[in-house]
């Protein structure tokens, strides 16, 4: 497991080193600001940020610039912020650690927020998809529309016509009516 | 009514001067309130802290209020209220003093454009340019000057985010060759020899909005005479704050270890252009959340089916201001119905939104 501390207080950052020891392998680094080209070659697995360090608006932002090789995030919140952390979970945290925490529970925090931010990056991809199956299907459907208004079709000619094309061009369904679509708004003398 | 203890945050930066003047000068305790003002390190945090009342009120980006209010960056949407404007004029573009050949006198980023082109020809890896977050005026004015001169910033950049007091080492150490932050950290990093001014957000942006204070929605409807109490105060210090006799004043005030925390000096010859009072500059003024939200919509930040009228609207409150300056026997100005200078598409209006998103240079949302 490769961890990133990003902390001002080094104490806690041994707390987590502590709190892992006997999970092998096990690198953990301890940093006061964050570095994102430093980040990119440890590669953690993940990053454990405190609450008061004015890095978490970078780390923040990079979790969201990096959907491709995004990292779980654990923060540190002082005890005394009542509803803080669960604000940070709902803000992409994917867990949090309250100060004064045993370091009995650090490798089980950890485990559990890796796991955690699996689940939700699924349920995004999987979002994500249905969204662009969604844009993919509208596209057709006034593909298909526009074929049935030009060329006098009906929906079954004109969706098998959408299918030729792309069996034809191998290129899928969806992008066919994509082009299809912008060629006849070039045509009409909309666009570029 | 009874002096409950109210907790206000603010970050380290020129612009919250009238929350840390009303502060300082005992202007909230006059009207009452107990207020303990939080100096805080990240702007994820202050919206994490107003959203489940760990902090009442706040300095924050006007662009992270809408997205607050929206829920843009995944959370769930919390309605806040703007009820009044911290600063307008405070961003700025700052470049690397390697790259001071690129300036053009007319503060345009074509030369820069010229260099993004030779070193994308050469192979040699984007520039990479900072920003104090992704929902803020600074990104979105950096963004709007490398457009104008046909730099994609999704594309021919890295625009990556970094806290504004550290914005001069990063420079320093080549991390990043430009910024776009408030001051004092750009009169900061050319008083340390690291970089050079391109071009002041007023150049592109006239009267620049930048940071609000807000509450959350809840809040404001629940404590209205708290919310008075405290938007008077502000009221009379941002007018303190504007006077030209203050400003040394003011400097010394900001430039205290649990304020600001940077050179007195700078902090003086920083403030030049800012704007806290005049000409009605307090006044949240809906015109300038409509045109930060259609900049958010321009680059496909938010959902182009966003009501960005409305949105303006529900979120900036000149309503609230309006009652606290009638209070003191301010006359509170009407709010301005155009934005004139802020693009060459002409004067924007409210209704003028949507369109304006569609149509602007490299604008993401599909179909115009």
């Amino acid at each position: 497991m490769r961890v990133l501390v990003v902390d001002p207080d080094p104490a806690r950052a041994a707390l987590v080193a502590e709190g892992l020891a006997g999970v092998d392998p096990l690198e953990v680094r301890h940093v006061a600001t964050f570095d994102p080209r430093e980040a990119q070659s440890f590669q953690p697995d993940v990053i454990v940020v405190a609450s008061d360090s004015p890095d978490r608006d970078t780390i923040e932002s990079l979790r969201e610039a990096t959907a491709a090789n995004p990292q779980p995030v654990v923060m540190f919140v002082d005890r005394s912020e009542p509803g803080l952390a669960e604000a940070a979970v709902r803000a992409g945290v994917s867990a949090y650690v309250v100060d004064g925490l045993s370091k009995a529970r650090v490798r089980s925090v950890l485990e559990v927020a890796m796991s955690r931010f699996q689940l939700m990056n699924q349920l995004r991809q999987d979002l994500e998809k249905a969204k662009a199956d969604l844009a993919s299907r509208k596209t057709v459907e006034r593909a298909k529309a526009l074929l049935m208004k030009e060329r006098g079709l009906d929906e079954e000619a004109a969706y098998r016509l959408l299918r030729k094309l792309s069996m034809d061009t191998g290129r899928p369904l969806g992008a066919v009516a994509a082009d299809l679509l912008a060629f006849a708004g070039v045509l009409k003398g909309e666009g570029p | 009514m009874s002096a409950a203890r109210l907790r206000l945050g603010f970050i380290a930066l020129n612009d919250a001067a009238s929350l840390i003047v009303a502060d300082a000068r005992g202007l909230f305790a006059a009207e009452g309130l107990e207020v303990e003002l939080v100096r805080e390190v990240s702007w994820a945090t202050i919206r994490d802290k107003v959203n489940v009342g760990a902090l009442h009120g706040a300095h924050m980006l006007a662009p992270m209020a809408l997205a607050t209010a929206l829920g843009a960056s995944g959370a769930e949407p919390v309605p806040l209220s703007a009820s009044f404007t911290l600063n307008l004029n405070g961003p700025a573009i700052t470049l690397s003093s390697r790259l001071s050949g690129a300036l053009a006198p007319d503060g345009g980023a074509d030369g820069l454009a010229r260099l993004i082109a030779r070193r994308r020809a050469e192979g040699a890896s984007p520039l990479t340019l900072a920003v104090v977050f992704p929902f803020s005026s600074h990104a979105y004015l950096l963004r709007d000057w490398l457009a104008r001169a046909g730099v994609d910033p999704d594309r021919d950049v890295r625009l990556t985010v970094a806290p504004p007091s550290r914005m001069t080492e990063l420079l320093v150490s080549g991390v990043v060759e430009g910024f776009c932050v408030t001051e004092p950290w750009d009169s900061a990093a050319v008083a340390a020899g690291a970089g050079v001014i391109a071009a002041r957000g007023a150049a592109l942006w006239p009267r620049t909005p930048d940071k609000v204070f807000v509450t959350t929605e809840a809040w404001a409807d629940a404590h209205p005479d708290a919310l008075q109490g405290l938007l008077r105060a502000l009221l009379k210090a941002a007018a303190w704050a504007d006077a030209p006799e203050n400003r040394a004043e003011l400097a010394a005030i900001l430039a205290q270890p649990h304020y600001v925390d940077a050179s007195a000096a700078v902090i003086e010859a920083s403030l030049g252009g800012m704007v806290f009072h005049a000409e009605g500059a307090s006044a949240p003024a809906p015109i300038h959340a409509a045109w930060l939200a259609a900049q958010m919509m321009r680059w496909g930040h938010i959902s182009a089916d966003v009501d960005l009228a409305g949105l303006a609207q529900r979120v900036y409150r000149p309503d609230l201001y309006a009652t606290a300056a009638t209070a003191l026997g301010l006359s509170a100005p009407a709010p301005l119905e155009s934005l004139k200078g802020f693009s060459s598409a002409g004067e924007f209006r409210l209704a003028d939104a949507h369109r304006h998103a569609a149509q602007a240079p490299l604008s993401r949302v599909a179909g115009g």
